[in-house]
């Protein structure tokens, strides 16, 4: 390994990135220009929020409040914590994004016809779904008001109120849940377009060929390739997390280690398609529909413009696959949470076996490739 | 242990840390590289020695480019093996591309850097210093004629300078072996003479080039060449003796209307070993009869065709290769 050729080739690199007149307005507008775009998102029908049920009450009438959220299909009765402490680890753990709190005594006040309360308290930092999930509980707890107090019937007059509290992203904004989840798509755009051109752009030309030809060896090639990239990828998030935090006004609750950490991570897998693309492909043309063709799922499947829980259930497994979907619970829960590596260890460990897995293989074609 | 190559190699040579200076600037031993069932290049054997210019002939897709691949140590070969300039391509292949120059037909520079750029990108993976980068640019913008374009793009250059510039930075660490795969395809017949007379002065010097060309006029420039069909090697020796056992056929270059037809109505035909077109001109291989031009112009008027000539020629090595070809597809057969 010698860094000096390792200079020399990353030197060449930006060199040609400076004169290729594409790329200087990929690199630096497409960032800001999907900011825009992404910032707003229509609604979405979501169904089976993931439910915890505090219920401090444990009467029938308590038992039908529960009843009436589950039969209305869109929401799934998940976990039972013991108390608001254990509700709020499943929220920042993501394993609820719902719960209700039922107070004790509730049972009594509806025997004596008393109006009484119950708690709603929505995850925030994924908009869509905190907006439509606050206005479904609104609607079920307005019919369950009519089960509850026969006779009294309008909203204005209702027996059960329900208190809905938004948490970690108070205004729902969706800029707020796009901007963070932005940072991880235009990461992934960005390496895997520019890792996918840049091999098969060499071996069109011929360079490819001639660079084998001399000392330089298969390591020193590949890190002086990913060197650049990743560099403007860095460049590419900070320009975004710039603008998302002051001109979008998004909060950033997180932690820049947990966040860069879990954003480098990510792009060793979107670096590893990429290459793996590059390999794959004859010619720029073919590694570019490669690129859009694996995109296309991937916003699709990973939460970023659909909510998960609007996922038919035969496609909703599928989820797993796409690494961005571990990655937008980590930045959303980051930046408005300010969940840590504890809460977020899953979606970590589902990266690390993304890209070591993504990225063998790449390395195992590059090897067998400029040897046949 | 003992490996192959040590097998006459005294005690005192063994013992030196340089690669015993071989007789041989290449040397290559059953080669062969197999792509699934396909084989490209079928355990072939061939020496060059220092200084020489040796042509590696053959058409498309015949194994030239696979072998040169496996001699500079960029794929692995499937069987046997080779030496350059005393390194092994297999173990020491890192030695190999050290010592020396390639320049393929694509003169893979880098478009979008400058002439300077790209001897400077050259000069720094080949580890020159300074001083010797300085002569070096000096010598190469020189012999490639490109005094005042050190600034422009290498991309924009006129295709002969490209080729030569592409030479530069391939010898911009003067090795003492160049392989050349197929260096002239796609130049003007000016900028091919002008190219070719870069590589005299450089075998002059000393340096070996092997070289690869389907331009069977230009095989006349080496020293020694070899015929690669179809992955074997079907001929190797001087330009005279890949010539040598054709000298006693006669060949007759026909002018006639309508060639084509012509090549087709004669093969097959009594008393004709070959026949086949070069260029405009119908090459008729009569074997070793003479006086046979009445005989063939009476055939061709028989058959309808108009004759508008016929002169005995000297074989050319384009004549030898088909003719190599044609004794190949009948021991095949």
């Amino acid at each position: 390994m010698s860094w000096r050729r390792v200079r020399l080739l990353i030197w060449k690199e930006f060199l040609q990135l400076r004169r290729d007149r594409s790329m200087l307005p990929i690199i630096f507008i497409m960032p800001v220009l999907q900011l825009i775009l992404f910032g707003y998102v229509i609604g979405t029908d979501v169904k089976d929020l993931r439910t915890a049920v505090v219920d401090r009450d444990g009467s029938v009438e308590s038992r039908l409040v529960v009843d009436s959220f589950v039969n209305s299909g869109y929401f799934l009765d998940v976990a039972h914590p013991v108390d608001e402490a254990a509700m709020q680890k499943l929220l920042d753990g993501n394993k609820a994004q719902v719960a209700i709190i039922i107070p004790e005594g509730f049972s009594d006040l509806v025997r004596e016809k008393r109006p009484t309360e119950i708690g709603i308290v929505v995850d925030g930092s994924d908009s869509k779904t905190a907006s439509v999930a606050s206005g479904y509980a609104q609607q079920v707890v307005a019919a369950l008001s009519g089960k509850l107090y026969p006779g009294r019937l309008t909203a204005s007059s209702s027996g059960v109120d329900a208190q809905v509290r938004v948490l970690f992203n108070p205004t729902m904004r969706a800029v707020n849940t796009m901007v963070p989840a932005l940072l991880a798509f235009i990461l992934m755009m960005s390496t895997q377009t520019t890792m996918s051109q840049a091999i098969v752009k060499e071996r069109e030309r011929g360079t490819l060929e001639q660079l084998f030809v001399t000392p330089i060896g298969r390591a020193e090639y590949l890190i002086g390739k990913l060197v650049p990239y990743v560099l403007i990828a860095f460049i590419q998030i900070t320009l975004v997390f710039t603008i998302g935090t002051l001109w979008f006004k998004v909060p950033f609750n997180g932690n820049l280690l947990v966040l860069g950490a879990g954003l480098a991570l990510f792009a060793l897998t979107a670096l590893g398609l990429g290459l793996m693309v590059s390999l794959l492909s004859r010619t720029r043309y073919q590694a570019q529909q490669a690129t859009t063709f694996l995109m296309v799922p991937s916003m699709m499947l990973s939460g970023f413009v659909f909510p998960l829980e609007s996922m038919p259930k035969i496609l909703y497994p599928l989820s797993y696959l796409v690494p961005l979907r571990y990655i937008l619970v980590v930045v959303r829960s980051n930046f408005l949470k300010g969940s840590g590596f504890v809460a977020l260890w899953p979606q970590f460990l589902a990266m690390a076996i993304f890209s070591a897995a993504i990225f063998g293989f790449g390395l195992s074609r590059f090897r067998k490739q400029l040897n046949d | 242990m003992r490996l192959p190559w040590q097998k006459h190699s005294t005690p005192e040579t063994r013992a030196s840390l340089e690669p015993a200076h071989n007789e041989f600037a290449i040397e290559v031993n059953g080669l062969s590289k197999t792509f699934g069932d396909f084989t490209a290049v079928n355990s072939i054997s061939l020496s060059v020695g220092h200084g020489e210019i040796f042509g590696f002939l053959g058409p498309n897709g015949s194994g030239k480019t696979t072998t040169i691949r496996m001699l500079c140590g960029v794929i692995a070969p499937s069987g046997g093996g080779a030496r350059i300039m005393g390194y092994d391509v297999v173990t020491e292949s890192e030695r190999v591309r050290e010592n020396i120059g390639y320049m393929s037909q694509k003169f893979s520079l880098f478009q979008d850097l400058t002439v300077d750029e790209n001897l400077k990108f050259y000069a720094g993976i080949y580890g020159l210093s300074d001083e010797k980068f300085a002569e070096r640019r000096e010598y190469i913008l020189t012999m490639a004629d490109l005094h005042g374009r050190e600034n422009e793009m290498a991309g924009d250059l006129s295709v002969g300078w490209k080729q030569r510039l592409a030479l530069g930075c391939a010898t911009i660490h003067e090795p003492k072996l160049i392989f050349l795969d197929e260096p002239t395809s796609g130049v003007d017949p000016t900028a091919r003479r002008q190219f070719w007379e870069l590589l005299h002065d450089l075998a002059a010097s000393g340096v070996t080039l092997f070289v690869t060309t389907h331009y069977m006029d230009e095989a006349t420039h080496c020293n020694r060449l070899a015929f690669i069909y179809r992955g074997d090697i079907i001929a190797e020796g001087t330009p005279a003796e890949v010539k040598g056992d054709l000298m006693r056929d006669t060949i007759l270059r026909v002018e006639v209307d309508r060639g084509e037809d012509a090549l087709t109505a004669l093969e097959g035909s009594p008393g004709i070993a070959e026949a086949y077109m070069q260029g405009s001109m119908l090459h008729v291989n009569v074997g070793e009869r003479t006086e046979a031009e009445a005989d063939l112009t009476g055939l061709l008027g028989g058959l309808g065709f108009t004759v508008l000539g016929v002169e005995p020629v000297e074989p050319t090595l384009e004549d030898a290769f088909v003719h190599l070809v044609t004794r190949q597809r009948e021991v095949s057969a």
